[in-house]
């Protein structure tokens, strides 16, 4: 009998989220969803509000990543004001926004994947979580604990606050930053790059245990999108849209972020409140892109620092052309963290930034701003439409966690199919399928996998829509 | 004596608040002697949850969002709301002044037919059932937080300033934003986070809400000594305080 069984919710993701496994009469896995259930109505509500307050109400879009948000929505105002903003503004933002892929990334990798990787996907669900990990391998846990600190406390220094920090304005940001605090976040920097380096090794040395699972989640040709600089290396704050095929074939380069309606087109599947963006000249739904780490990872020459660039070299030995298998999100991952560690050292050493100079003051001088920049998750676009009194007219946001819905759904389904099968409903091959939504790190805030409590809710739901069987965990 | 059990839910929010919680970091460790936390994400296993403090974060947008409060409450002794969304509605209830329809129509376009969009008011956690406890802010204050569930704990009141975010501007020798030429809602809005966004050179957004007896004339008298009108005010303060009818100012 063909059957339904949903994973309601997978765990924390923006809004709420669930995966439901539709079996055929012989209970085969027939297809694999990712739904994304809740809708707050930002791009709404922001009309007619001053174009001063959209970082500071777009940042509320997420606890996780409210410095994307930020940056992203101040560089829109920033095309709103017609201002070049002050070079010690540029590099305190970007010292902020690599601080803030710091912490992120160290949160998803300690906090939520670290579990399944350290102790198997296999392990006995009350173990797979972090607290566990304190008892179990002491030293990594307080290393993630240490390095996300290591990121956040720069968040909070220069925003005044972790979340959601007011600090980041249209014409730069709202205040300089102060030789003690500079050197406090120099302070750090040995202990985080030595956290990254040896994680990367441990990371390395266990890889081994997880062949299956790197050529199953979510494996499969598609296209990759990121920020460059114009020499084609990694940038995550200025810089311009490249698209990459399966092949490694670059399709589209230097595109500027505000072109992004030639390339990006925006559908909408009746089961999900999450828009499917997916490269226009391809179309609907082939046109499917990844972006994030492991798109970045993929479409860059470089790193363009010296560290991050050895490892990059052996991230290409993964397989020829790009890394295709979504499992490599987490090593990926991990070398970014290193890049940041790296140019976070650069920009504290160069003298600009502690210019005084941070802020320009404009009022409203264009009707149409677009600002682009690389989340953790990969690329943010925020682009707005104002009228002569700096009043938001026109709101449309393209957040990163869309850009991979439909590589996301694609990965559920193979990992399904591989995993998952009507008579072995384990919870072994449960946690890989949400395992590899993990992988993309969905904005999948991991507080919740971080206290050790995933519960999860199956149901099996037979053609007539009856509940046939349940089952809990968490 | 046994450690209460705490449980944590999240409506529609940004999780941050959440996260705040995780920002404790070590300082987790210390709370978890005094709680014991039971659910930190909830399925749908509610109903044979047993906790004795519930702490809610986010906004109420739809009818089972509703029912789920109710459940929650039922079952908890002390429930608490965490951070603006479910204190006051916060940022989610500017959705509120607009026609719901037509909000789903902007971001789904045609789309926006589709059942599962549905949508409704929003409303703060006080707006469907009742409140014992209020953890202000966008996000909330840690430190705030762990006052507040350590003094639950001990069952202690625990101390939430009454007086607006003026008098720490005060405290802090901040320059007034008013001097700015900006409009700053620390006049009315309730202190207890020691002001981050006027000390970070913008102004406050009012996201701990109103003070409890907000000194109306005194506002009043900043808005006229600065050239400003009441509806300058107003209209900034739609941004956390909107109501549950289009806010108008």
């Amino acid at each position: 009998m063909a059957r339904e069984i949903a994973i309601d919710p997978v765990t924390r993701i923006e809004g709420h989220a669930k995966v439901t496994i539709h079996l055929d009469d012989d209970g085969q896995v027939e297809d694999a969803r990712f739904h994304v259930t809740q809708f707050r109505g930002f791009e709404k509500f922001c009309e007619g509000r001053p174009l001063h307050e959209m970082p500071a109400i777009t940042a509320r879009i997420c606890g996780i990543c409210p410095v994307s948000h930020l940056i992203a929505s101040s560089k829109a105002c920033d095309m709103l004001l017609a201002v070049g903003i002050p070079e010690p503004a540029r590099k305190l933002r970007r010292l902020l926004n690599l601080a803030q892929i710091l912490q992120s990334h160290a949160l998803s990798f300690f906090h939520l994947s670290s579990p399944d990787l350290l102790l198997g996907m296999d392990a006995p669900e009350q173990e797979r979580n972090v607290f566990h990990l304190f008892s179990s391998h002491p030293d990594l846990a307080r290393d993630g604990i240490r390095l996300r600190k290591y990121g956040q406390q720069i968040v909070e220094w220069l925003g005044g606050k972790r979340i959601h920090p007011a600090w980041v304005v249209p014409g730069g940001v709202s205040r300089p930053l102060s030789e003690k605090l500079r050197d406090r976040m120099l302070e750090g920097l040995p202990e985080a790059r030595e956290v990254t380096l040896r994680t990367i090794q441990a990371y390395k040395n266990l890889t081994e245990d997880f062949r299956e699972e790197i050529r199953s989640f979510g494996n499969f040709p598609s296209m990759f999108m990121g920020l460059v600089t114009p020499q084609g290396n990694l940038e995550t704050y200025d810089g311009r849209l490249r698209f990459m095929d399966a092949q490694g074939d670059i399709v589209a380069d230097q595109v500027p972020g505000s072109d992004y309606r030639d390339h990006i087109g925006e559908a909408v599947e009746p089961w999900s409140y999450l828009k499917f963006p997916y490269y226009k000249p391809t179309g609907y739904p082939d046109g499917i892109y990844r972006v994030g780490p492991l798109a970045r990872m993929n479409i860059v020459d470089a790193c363009g620092t010296p560290l991050a660039d050895e490892e990059l070299a052996e991230f290409r030995e993964l397989q020829r052309g790009p890394a295709l298998s979504s499992f490599h999100f987490h090593y990926a991952r991990l070398i970014e963290i290193l890049f940041c560690v790296e140019r976070i050292e650069q920009i504290l050493n160069d003298p600009d930034i502690l210019g005084q100079r941070v802020r320009a003051q404009a009022g409203p001088n264009a009707a149409e701003g677009i600002g682009v920049a690389e989340a953790p998750r990969g690329t943010l676009i925020h682009h707005y439409r104002a009228d002569e009194n700096g009043l938001i007219q026109q709101v449309n946001l393209v957040i990163a966690t869309c850009h991979n819905n439909l590589a996301m759904n694609k990965s559920v389904r193979q990992v399904a199919r591989r995993f998952v099968s009507g008579d072995a409903l384990d919870d072994g091959a449960l946690n890989r399928v949400e395992a590899v939504v993990r992988a993309y790190d969905p904005c999948l805030s991991c507080s919740t996998h971080a206290a050790g409590r995933m519960p999860l809710h199956l149901q099996l739901i037979g053609p007539d829509g009856a509940l046939l069987d349940e089952a809990k965990r968490g | 004596m046994s450690k209460p059990k705490v449980a944590i839910f999240d409506f529609a929010c940004c999780e941050g608040c959440q996260l705040q919680i995780v920002n404790l970091e070590e300082e987790l460790l210390d709370l978890i002697s005094v709680v014991q936390p039971v659910t930190w994400r909830e399925a749908m296993s509610e109903k044979d949850d047993d906790y004795d403090i519930a702490l809610i974060e986010g906004s109420i947008t739809r009818p089972e969002d509703e029912e789920r409060l109710r459940a929650i409450r039922d079952r908890a002794d002390i429930l608490v709301a965490l951070g603006a969304c479910a204190t006051i509605g916060g940022v989610n209830k500017l959705k509120n002044n607009f026609e719901l329809d037509e909000v789903k129509r902007c971001v789904y376009g045609d789309a926006a037919d589709m059942p599962h969009l549905d949508t409704a008011m929003t409303k703060g956690a006080d707006e469907v059932v009742e409140v014992d406890c209020y953890v202000h802010g966008c996000p909330m204050d840690k430190k705030e937080f762990t006052h507040i569930v350590k003094s639950l704990a001990l069952g202690k009141e625990p101390v939430i300033p009454d007086y607006p975010v003026c008098v720490e501007c005060k405290q802090r020798g901040t320059i007034c934003r008013y001097e700015y030429g900006e409009i700053c809602l620390g006049v009315v809005t309730r202190a207890g986070c020691n002001a981050p966004c006027p000390s970070g050179g913008l102004w406050c957004f009012g996201c701990r809400g109103y003070a409890p007896e907000p000194n109306v004339q005194a506002a009043r008298d900043v808005m006229e000594e600065y050239d400003l009108t009441v509806e300058d005010l107003q209209s900034k303060l739609k941004l956390f305080n909107s109501k549950q009818e289009p806010t108008n100012a």
